[in-house]
């Protein structure tokens, strides 16, 4: 059988992983430890390049609406929220605060 | 007897040594030492015991505290001649790092799970189920609320005689009407007679959150959300602002209302919310002149559906007139005819709810409710 990765629950498997543990790494760097034991490490101006809300994503196309480049290199979050039990909000000093960043993305990024 | 005895003894206080640093709480994060993981390197030696507090950030404000509780818990135990305690912090990489506190959310502070039970369209008595899961669980031992949910239509109230609140609490916050030991909130409670519900978007959001945060749960087993029918607005923000521990899918046994009750399923598997299980209502009709189950619909539409999901089917209920009559009445079957069919089948539900949710529980040990980090 193949193994699931992420917040999936699907077939007869009903696999929930959440976040055990969140910090700050080092400056630019975000940490999660999972339920699942696994550990992901996540650079911020990378996240904020991935950011899924309507405003950086067509919501038709699922084309991105700006280039990495676009975003300097120097931005960095400023609040991170736990949304729900399935994701979290992550504000960033660009003022960019309507991510919502499903745990499900995040394993797919780290 | 030599060495072997005394690493039996060792072997022995270990445990003994671990059960009394449970009772150290971090005074943050409000759940013991061991639990939290932060006993590390702990070894005992001829009743010499060493161990490591790694807490989470060097700042620790209550890292003397901590050392101190933790050394009078260790020594009050028999058999232990020294005890040294290293204090440290996690520091991975050997970078600062700062770890997100959980967040308290007062209301629901004390309330241990959060159960949504949804359907995918109205008229499959959703609301019914859930005054009788909640009574079932409350026969039980459990303490146990319900939050009617169901802006557009909200009929807990009149299904079990709940009054409207009449006091806060000194946070503020409204203190539920109680009907036999089960605090009971509901929309219909803040509107006017007879008026329909006209919401738009926006509002709704706001009354859920209110609804959920605004309220002196206090100490709750098990809260039970009556979701309204459907994926919307309201589904969405109930999900994100409360913690949901678990869903219970409502459904008869038709296709028709199957393909619905799917996307509300699909719903909660976005929201990594996990699904229960599957009760299916309208089953069959028992008549009061003889025995047979007289079938409405084509049977076993739930346990497909809960085969399909890989979940248990936890009951299915037959259409007992009861069970309607006594909603009207402002009763509750399961209290006053606790063995009607249908009473029997919605507490079997409860119960397999309940083991489901144990089972599911075990495999996100651990994990953070609430939590907020503050980038420095």
């Amino acid at each position: 059988m193949a193994v699931m990765e992420g917040p999936l629950m699907s077939g007869s498997v009903q696999e929930i992983v959440e976040v055990k543990k969140i910090w700050q790494q080092d400056e630019r760097t975000l940490g999660i430890q999972w339920t699942d034991g696994k550990e992901s490490l996540y650079d911020v101006v990378e996240l904020r390049r991935q950011c899924p809300c309507a405003l950086c994503v067509d919501e038709t196309s699922r084309e991105r609406k700006f280039k990495p480049e676009d975003i300097p290199q120097s931005v960095r979050p400023t609040v991170i929220e736990s949304v729900g039990r399935y994701a979290m909000s992550i504000q960033f000093s660009d003022g960019h605060r309507t991510g919502i960043y499903s745990f499900r993305l995040l394993r797919e990024l780290g | 007897v030599g060495l072997f005895g005394n690493s039996k003894r060792d072997e022995a206080l270990r445990e003994q040594v671990l059960e009394q640093l449970k009772t150290v709480q971090d005074p943050d994060l409000h759940r013991d030492l061991v639990s939290l993981g932060f006993i590390k390197d702990l070894t005992v030696k001829g009743g010499k015991v060493a161990f490591t507090v790694e807490l989470t950030t060097p700042a620790c404000p209550a890292k003397e505290q901590l050392q101190q509780e933790c050394e009078a818990a260790v020594k009050a135990l028999d058999g232990v001649s020294r005890v040294e305690i290293t204090m440290s912090s996690q520091s991975l990489a050997g970078a600062a790092t700062r770890v997100a506190n959980e967040v308290d959310q007062p209301a629901l502070a004390r309330v241990e799970r959060i159960i949504a039970i949804a359907s995918g369209k109205g008229g499959v008595g959703k609301s019914t189920t859930t005054v009788n899961l909640a009574y079932a669980l409350s026969q039980s031992g459990a303490k146990v609320g319900i939050l009617d949910a169901d802006i557009y239509g909200p009929s807990i109230p009149q299904m079990t005689g709940a009054g409207k609140p009449t006091h806060m609490d000194e946070n503020d916050h409204i203190i539920p009407p109680q009907v036999d030991d089960i605090k009971i909130i509901s929309a219909e409670m803040f509107a006017q007679q007879n008026q329909a519900q006209m919401f738009r978007g926006p509002m709704v959001a706001q009354i859920v959150r209110q609804l959920l945060t605004q309220v002196a749960w206090g100490e709750l087993d098990y809260l039970l959300i009556d979701y309204p029918p459907g994926t919307g607005d309201i589904q969405l923000t109930l999900s994100q602002v409360a913690p949901i521990t678990g869903a219970v899918a409502i459904t008869t046994p038709q296709e028709v209302a199957l393909l619905d009750v799917r996307k509300a399923i699909q719903m909660f598997q976005t929201m990594n919310v996990p699904l229960l299980g599957v009760i299916e209502t309208m089953s069959y009709f028992v008549c009061d002149s003889c025995e047979k189950q007289h079938e409405l619909f084509p049977r076993g539409g739930g346990g497909r559906l809960a085969e399909e999901f890989g979940v248990p089917l936890l009951a299915e209920v037959p259409l007992d007139p009861r069970l309607a009559q006594s909603a009207d009445a402002g009763t509750v079957l399961v209290k006053t005819e606790p063995d009607a069919l249908g009473a029997k089948a919605l507490r079997q539900a409860s119960e397999r709810m309940v083991r489901e949710q144990a089972k599911v529980h075990a495999q996100t040990e651990g994990a953070m409710t609430h939590f907020r980090l503050e980038w420095q």
